[in-house]
């Protein structure tokens, strides 16, 4: 089933086209990561889903229907930044959650602790570490154990540590059957986590399938030796033809992803009279996958 | 709706501008009451003359009437109460939390709407306990005569909150919607009527134009109470016309506001 499925959505703010026509749909069970740059149009992206920003033209639907208020009560989102009553408690604004949801206000406490916030769930949220903010955020998404979370830039200000916990209760969620939405400008985070993607750049969705077939589909041997020129006329002699480029005074091979064989390179060379004095397997850095990705 | 409400109350339970405003509002109803009951006093006491000229505005059944126009000159102040209660929610962005979290954009209007019918209706009560306590302290004997006063006194306090939700909804930020806010109550809506009735003062049917602006329509409901028996303050339209116009005013605040709000970005 899908949970959500967008149609040509675009959005303008003025004269900027936020979002132009994008299009994609998220299944059941999915790890969805949405990844861009920053100013992409994500977040615009999710606002509409939410129904805070109302899109220029498009439609989407949720769970497979055209959305109503109460789709809303089953999702847990955290939309960009935190947002609470600065004057209330964890606790208090917790339960102003809960009772719009209507799930229940028995997890609380349970979705508190969760998040590491338990001792400090009746300190006013105004006294909140940037940190912590964003835990109480993340407890807000899980009460009434919602089956679909969206999360933009979850690990936003967190440390270390707690970016780890995240990432750990995401994979957690998925386990349990859960589908996650979740925004994000780090390549890296995406790749950990998520077992879908769309990309997403000045409003433009350039790619959007599973994670491994988009994110990371080479890996690259880069070889060298003494007498480079020699090496180039080695290596062009291979079978099956590889693609080899230049980088300083190395040679760089192209591989899909797990079939590169080291030892049949350097068996290669040495039969035919060429000592490397460099051979390593590398997969392509994300950077510049993310950087070829979003520079065409 | 108690359901929402409910939740609003969990929302403002805690917020201590609030309850200091609300307090501030309810005891400043009995005190220019009474601030103008002791003046009252102090000038009329040894001075028949004067006693004849003012009447006995605290006495039943002006006493409605008075009570009425002094508490009115303080409906800044659930004004205020609105602004504060509504931009807060955007500078909290939990407009959009509360959209998110499953809220329709109707329901959060609504609720918004509900809190201004609900101040000004407690403030009414307060308003009319305040006339029963002035009256009962003054010569003469209960009476329900010019009771309409609190009516008039509830759709002015309806409509200043309304006026004050939309220019929320319109501004966003608190300072700057209070301040637009006292400018066109205090000043522009006054400048413009003046400027409107001396425009309009020979043209017959449009004469005294400036007196249906929307906030002077609801103000002209009570009409100045003292020296009555000398002079005549206020205009010449009859009550079923300020009415009529005053709920025309409040049905367009209500459509103009929800509409606003369900189409904004926010």
């Amino acid at each position: 089933m899908e949970v959500l499925s967008i149609e040509s959505i675009s959005k303008n703010y003025g004269k900027i086209q936020a979002l132009k026509s994008v299009t994609f749909t998220v299944s059941t069970g999915t790890v969805f990561g949405i990844l861009g740059p920053n100013g992409s149009g994500k977040t615009t992206l999710l606002g509409i889903v939410m129904d805070i920003l109302q899109p220029t033209s498009g439609t989407f639907k949720l769970f497979s229907v055209n959305p109503v208020a109460d789709h809303r009560k089953q999702i847990g989102t955290l939309l960009e930044t935190p947002n609470f009553y600065h004057y209330l408690s964890g606790e208090e604004n917790l339960r102003i959650a809960a009772s719009i949801k209507e799930r229940g206000t028995n997890d609380i406490h349970k979705v508190l602790t969760m998040v590491n916030l338990y001792e400090r769930r009746s300190s006013k949220f105004s006294t909140y570490s940037l940190g912590m903010k964003q835990r109480l955020a993340i407890a807000s998404c899980l009460l009434g154990d919602p089956e679909v979370m969206i999360f933009d830039e979850p690990t936003n200000g967190l440390d270390p540590e707690g970016i780890a916990e995240i990432r750990e209760l995401i994979k957690k969620l998925h386990h349990e059957g859960k589908t996650i939405i979740m925004a994000s400008h780090l390549l890296d985070e995406v790749e950990k986590v998520c077992t879908h993607v769309a990309i997403l750049k000045k409003g433009n969705l350039l790619a959007t399938g599973d994670v491994n077939e988009i994110l990371v589909n080479e890996d690259i041997v880069e070889i060298g030796a003494t007498d480079l020129g020699k090496l180039r006329s080695v290596i062009a002699m291979m079978e099956p033809k590889l693609n080899a480029t230049e980088n300083g005074q190395l040679l760089q091979l192209s591989y899909p992803v797990g079939k590169a064989r080291l030892d049949d390179i350097n068996d290669h060379c040495f039969k035919h009279g060429l000592i490397l004095n460099h051979l390593s397997l590398k997969k392509k850095s994300l950077e510049t996958k993310f950087f070829e990705l979003t520079n065409n | 709706m108690g359901k929402l409400l409910r939740i609003e109350w969990m929302k403002i339970k805690g917020y201590r501008t609030f309850w200091v405003l609300t307090t501030l509002f309810l005891i400043s109803i009995v005190g220019i009451n009474f601030s103008a009951y002791y003046l009252k006093q102090e000038t009329t006491q040894n001075n028949a003359q004067v006693n004849m000229i003012m009447g006995a505005p605290f006495s039943f059944p002006n006493v409605w009437h008075t009570v009425s126009y002094l508490s009115a000159f303080l409906l800044f102040i659930p004004g205020l109460i609105i602004i504060t209660s509504v931009t807060n929610e955007y500078t909290y962005k939990t407009t959009r939390q509360n959209i998110i979290d499953g809220w329709s954009r109707k329901q959060f209007i609504h609720v918004k709407i509900a809190l201004v019918i609900l101040l000004s209706a407690i403030s009414s009560v307060v308003v009319f306990l305040t006339a029963v306590l002035f009256g009962s302290i003054s010569e003469g004997h209960f009476s329900l005569l010019n009771i309409e006063f609190i009516g008039y006194y509830f759709i002015q306090a309806l409509s200043y909150s309304m006026v004050a939700l939309i220019l929320s909804l319109l501004i966003k930020r608190s300072g700057f919607a209070i301040g637009i806010f006292f400018i066109y109550a205090g000043i522009i809506e006054n400048v413009l009527g003046a400027f409107l009735n001396y425009k309009t003062s020979g043209m017959g049917s449009f004469k005294g134009l400036g007196n249906y602006l929307p906030l002077n329509t609801t103000d002209n409901l009570i009409p100045f109470p003292f020296f009555r028996q000398v002079v005549k303050f206020g205009t010449d339209s009859p009550v079923y016309v300020l009415l009529t116009l005053s709920m025309i005013y409040l049905f367009l605040y209500y459509v103009f506001s929800v509409r606003k709000f369900q189409n904004d970005d926010l």
